[in-house]
């Protein structure tokens, strides 16, 4: 009886947090970005500013007609990050990457929020030990990230 | 209003009495004699401040162990490899509820909400707070607004907020409130009306307090600092440093600090802060600047802190409250926070703002 309690009151509790992650942000990214401006992202990271309250990865893409722009898309907190052990040498210049999410509302700027960062055979850029708090440089190999960006 | 404490101190010191009747451990000490309780410490928890009526508050461990496994299977599929060929995401948005307005946050890889329960007296807790014994915050006085209602899930205080003309920043608030222009009008028209968090004031969901709460988000860290006549305790978000003035009298009232002034005292090997004189502006869960808050760190052995608060504000709730949680040890330093340097994100919100408006007003033209 206890145990059916606890299901059926942590069970969605849980989940809705958890499943709240992804959506929820550190600040108001409804009136920031534009939900009418999907981006796809898929370049070379130029650098990333590891900076707080979010980190802002700067990508360069080649548009179709051969000419290049500079993105900066918006991720998390690096703090998170630095206490895994990723750090500013973790992700080279020139490993390419894809970005999916929205341009700032604001079209004239080449914004957009990094809703997912992945290299080009999908894989998170950002996988997270959890919970641990542990570093775990495995996870931000450098090698794999050459790997993919040659 | 001292009394207000007393009858739940006392019943807490009983409880505690009958349930730890030998506590055997010797922590380290300064030289002054008193505990030494340096260190950083790591605050997450998946341990909510209010549990459901009529549930425990300690909860089986084997259910614990599930809630943690299932919390830790759902991060990992946050993590999995997606597709590396996929399209840009759909125009009109990704049906991403709430606070993230359509449009996703960011991978799960950035978040660290804490992995598992917190544990106190070798009992796996359900809710922080332990007085009332069901485990939800006092009613409020006749007349006060509520304050959000569950800290570990964001969508509850957002649309709470999005219930008020014109929601008023406060400590506790989520800096993931985005009601939208339409519900709550003036929201962003400036940056003082947006939460003191997104602004890089003081850290959402009280990560400084006092009370110092998790945010079930991410660097819920808080370092110690100790000397016989101050005691500092740093929150990582957004660099809160408070300074305790160990065995001083409080300020005179017309001295307000957004922290407020926290003096502290030893009782036995338990640091004591109590910490009044706040300002209007942080408005802990809809307190008054009469908020009183009565603290106790005590080292439960070498790797961890055991931080207790009670909660006292006559103006606001019909008694007052108190809660508890375990602070483990932080096997890594704390980094800096400097907000400021990076919130771009102000500016564009701001801008998309009145964006927005311009969008509102030529629609409403047009018809």
């Amino acid at each position: 009886m206890q145990h059916k309690i606890w299901t059926s009151f942590l069970l969605p509790a849980v989940a809705l947090c958890v499943m709240s992650w992804p959506a929820a942000a550190h600040h108001a990214f409804g009136s920031e970005f534009d939900a009418d401006r999907p981006v796809i992202l898929k370049g070379k990271i130029v650098k990333i500013e590891w900076i707080n309250p979010h980190t802002w990865i700067h990508v360069e893409i080649t548009k179709e007609d051969g000419t290049k722009e500079e993105w900066m898309c918006e991720g998390g907190s690096p703090n998170t990050l630095l206490r895994r052990g990723a750090n500013k040498n973790t992700f080279p210049e020139g490993t390419e990457i894809i970005i999916d999410g929205y341009q700032a509302r604001d079209h004239t700027e080449l914004r957009a929020n990094a809703r997912n960062v992945t290299f080009p055979d999908g894989r998170k850029l950002f996988l997270g030990s959890t919970g641990t708090g542990a570093p775990n440089s495995d996870e931000f190999s450098t090698d794999k990230a050459r790997k993919v960006g040659k | 209003m001292r009394s207000r404490f007393l009858v739940p101190l006392l019943v807490l010191a009983v409880a505690a009495a009958a349930q730890t009747p030998a506590k055997k451990y010797n922590p380290p000490r300064m030289a002054d004699g008193h505990p030494d309780l340096q260190g950083t410490y790591d605050a997450a928890t998946l341990t909510p401040l209010e549990r459901r009526s009529g549930t425990p508050l300690v909860m089986p461990k084997e259910e614990a162990a599930k809630q943690e496994a299932l919390a830790v299977a759902v991060k990992q599929q946050g993590d999995k490899a997606i597709d590396g060929d996929r399209a840009a995401p759909p125009k009109g948005g990704d049906g991403s509820p709430g606070p993230a307005g359509n449009v996703g946050g960011y991978n799960t890889g950035w978040l660290d909400t804490g992995s598992a329960y917190t544990v106190v007296d070798g009992q796996v807790r359900a809710s922080i707070i332990i007085d009332p014994p069901d485990g939800r915050t006092p009613p409020l006085v006749p007349g006060r607004k509520a304050g959000e209602s569950a800290y570990n899930l964001n969508i509850v205080g957002f649309l709470q907020a999005s219930l008020n003309a014109k929601p008023r920043p406060t400590s506790d608030q989520t800096e993931s409130n985005d009601p939208g222009l339409e519900r709550t009008p003036g929201a962003y028209d400036d940056p003082e009306a947006r939460p003191l968090g997104e602004r890089c004031l003081i850290g959402f969901g009280s990560t400084s307090g006092p009370p110092m709460l998790p945010n079930y988000f991410y660097n819920n860290n808080h370092q110690i600092v100790q000397t016989a006549d101050h005691v500092m305790i740093l929150t990582e978000m957004v660099h809160d440093a408070r300074i305790v003035r160990m065995n001083a009298q409080h300020l005179p009232k017309n001295i307000r600090l957004w922290l407020g002034d926290s003096v502290g005292h030893w009782e036995g090997d338990t640091l004591v802060v109590d910490t009044t004189n706040f300002t209007d502006k942080t408005a802990f869960r809809g307190s008054t600047p009469d908020l009183h808050v009565i603290e106790r760190f005590t080292r439960e052995d070498a790797h961890t802190l055991l931080y207790r608060f009670t909660i006292d504000d006559p103006k606001t709730w019909t008694k007052p409250w108190t809660g508890e949680y375990s602070w483990p040890e932080s096997k890594g330093p704390i980094y800096e926070y400097a907000c400021h340097e990076g919130n771009y994100a102000m500016m564009d919100i701001l801008k998309g703002a009145r964006i927005r408006e311009k969008e509102q007003a030529a629609k409403h033209g047009s018809k």
